[in-house]
Order: C-alpha cells, then structure tokens, then sequence
C-alpha cells in the first residue's frame, strides 16, 4: 500500500511537470491552442528577412497580431498575418519589416493609413518594405569609397 | 476532309479576335507604366544636361522646367493623402489643398538638389509588375563608382494615365517616411502646428 502511493505521487508529479513543459513551451513559442481569433490579411514582400511563424505584428509598437505563416509566391515572400479582432487597417496602410534594436528579432511594423476602404479579412496588404539590409547598405558605402 | 473545313471555320474568328486583341492592345500598352516613368526622366535628365540653362541665372527657370515635368508624373494629392495617413480625413478641403500645395514645396525644395547633381548617371529599368489598378516600377541607377541603387516606383492608374503616389529607394518608402514623422508632429503639436513647420521649411 505504501509503495503504490508513493509511485502515485512521483506518477502525480511527473504529470504535473509534464503539463507545465507544455504550458510554457506554448507560452513561449507564441502559440495559441483554443482557436484563433481575430481575422488573416496577407502581403507580399521582395524580401522577408528572416521574420518567422509567429512573430509580432505591431503598430505604435503595441502588438496586434502575429504571423501566421510565411511562403513562396513567385519569388516573393507571402506573409499571412492574423490580427486581433477590431484591429482594423486601411487599404493604403505600410507593412514593414523591421529588427528590434540593431540585431535584435524580426517584426512587422504598420503604419496606418489614411485611406477609407478598410482591409477585409482574407485581404492584401498591397504597400509594403522589405527589411533595411544594412550589410549591403555598409558594402556599397564602403566600396564607393574605396574607387 | 472534315478536319480542312473545321479549320477554316475557326480561322476567321480566330484571324479577327487577333486583329481585334492587337489594336485593344496597342493604346494600353502605350501607357505601360515604364513608359511613362522613362518618358519623363528623359525629359527631367534632358533639362539637367542641357547647357543653355546650366547658367546660375537660368535656375528658376531649370527648376520651373523639371517641376512641370515632375507634376506630370507625380500625383501629389494621393502623395499627400498617404503621408498624411488618417489624418488626412478630419481636414476640410481647404486645409487639405494647402497641405498639398506645401507638401509639393517641400518634396521639391529636398530633391531639386539632388536631380540637378546629376552627373551622367545609368538609369535602367529593370522590370514592372501590374496588379489592376496599381503597378510597380523597378529602376537601378548605376552611379560612376558603379554602386547600384534600387529605386522602385509606386504607381496608380487613374483617368487612364499611370501616376507615382510613393518612391521606394533603398528600401526607404517617402510616404512612410514623411506619415511617421508627420504623425509625431500632430502627436506633438496640432495640424496648425505641422503648417506653420512645412511653411518655415519653403520659406528657408
């Protein structure tokens, strides 16, 4: 009797400790298990930068959405966002991939727009940026000087 | 035997929807955006090189001659309304042909410098994507140190004519460039504020 409630408990704990891996690798991973809410619009950039599933979509640096998923669509890279419901975006708003800091994560930034059509879901975000590549910007400059 | 005449059956409609495809065709590809992009930076480069106006004297002139050929081009209005961004629509119309007027001010007074420094650099027009209404041109400009830079161009059809509503150099869109600053000004002051800022900047 005693031997069995005492590999019950480990059993318990091990369980628990399970469940709390789970838990924070969702967390952490950015996923969301009960449904998405919210609505998916797309865009296509010449460049996605290594922005991944699940990144940040932000606008005014608040959080409104996250990547859904990243693709190949004619040599360009096409980007399904899900944003939060009640997050609405003009039809002339700017996507724009940036970087955190100067080497920090990828995110999409939106700069709203002003136009009076709104985005639908399932809808193209047509105006966007790739990310600035500094790397090329600093070889041009360099290699421009050095002739 | 069937075969010959099921042939010339199908080649006359099949003739005549060629011929009607050709000339449908024609006028629309006329006005590819490239072309109109091509046909006024020829212009813009023939007044920058031309010597009769490179005299200092001549310069209002030089720039009167580019801004006229810019103004056919660009399309200022849809410029200023995405720069402006949302609000744009809490303006009344007259607020709203005031900011056009200096927004146009101040785009010139910026890049006029830059056109007239010009100094026989390669332009190449390197391709066009078109998705109804709204298209977009790729330019390289090759300067003489043989550095590339990547200028795409925004362009939107309206009344049948390709007009440029946003400049993408480097990866640097104008229109977003001017709506995140022009928006930490209204966040800052007032859209009075904001005129009185871009008035200052003109009358430099």
């Amino acid at each position: 009797m005693k031997k069995f409630n005492i590999e019950f408990t480990v059993g318990l704990f091990v369980l628990a400790g399970i469940l709390c891996l789970g838990y924070l690798s969702i967390k952490l991973g950015g996923m969301e298990l009960l449904g998405n809410q919210g609505y998916d619009v797309y865009a296509l950039f010449s460049n996605s930068g290594g922005l991944k599933q699940g990144s940040s979509v932000m606008i005014a640096g608040v959080e409104v959405g996250r990547i859904r998923s990243i693709g190949l669509d004619d040599y360009q890279a096409r980007i399904v966002m899900n944003l939060n419901q009640g997050v609405k975006l003009q039809e002339d708003a700017i996507a724009a991939i940036k970087t955190k800091g100067l080497i920090g994560e990828k995110f999409i930034e939106i700069t709203p727009g002003g136009a009076d059509k709104i985005i639908p879901p399932g809808g193209k975000i047509r105006e966007t940026l790739p990310p600035v590549d500094f790397e090329q910007l600093i070889s041009k400059y360099v290699f421009g000087k050095v002739e | 035997m069937v075969n010959h005449r099921l042939d010339r059956e199908t080649a006359v409609p099949l003739v005549l929807m060629m011929v009607m495809v050709f000339f449908w065709a024609c006028p629309a590809w006329a006005g590819m955006p490239t072309e109109k992009v091509k046909e006024t930076t020829d212009k813009i480069l023939a007044v920058v090189s031309d010597s009769a106006l490179k005299d200092p004297a001549k310069e209002a002139q030089r720039r009167e001659r580019i801004r006229k050929t810019v103004d056919e081009l660009c399309d200022w209005e849809e410029m200023s309304r995405r720069s402006l961004g949302r609000h744009w629509a809490q303006r009344s119309d007259q607020e709203k042909k005031e900011f056009v007027h200096l927004f146009g001010q101040l785009l010139e007074r910026t890049y006029i410098d830059k056109v007239e420094g010009y100094s026989g650099e390669k332009v190449i027009y390197a391709g066009e994507r078109i998705d109804g209404d709204y298209a977009e041109v790729d330019v390289r400009i090759v300067t003489k140190k043989n550095t590339e830079i990547a200028v795409l161009y925004k362009m939107r059809k309206r009344d049948q004519k390709w007009w440029v509503y946003d400049m993408v150099v480097e990866g640097i869109s104008l229109v977003n460039n001017y709506r995140t600053q022009f928006s930490d000004i209204l966040a800052k002051s007032s859209f009075e504020g904001l005129m009185k800022k871009l008035k200052e900047k003109s009358a430099e």
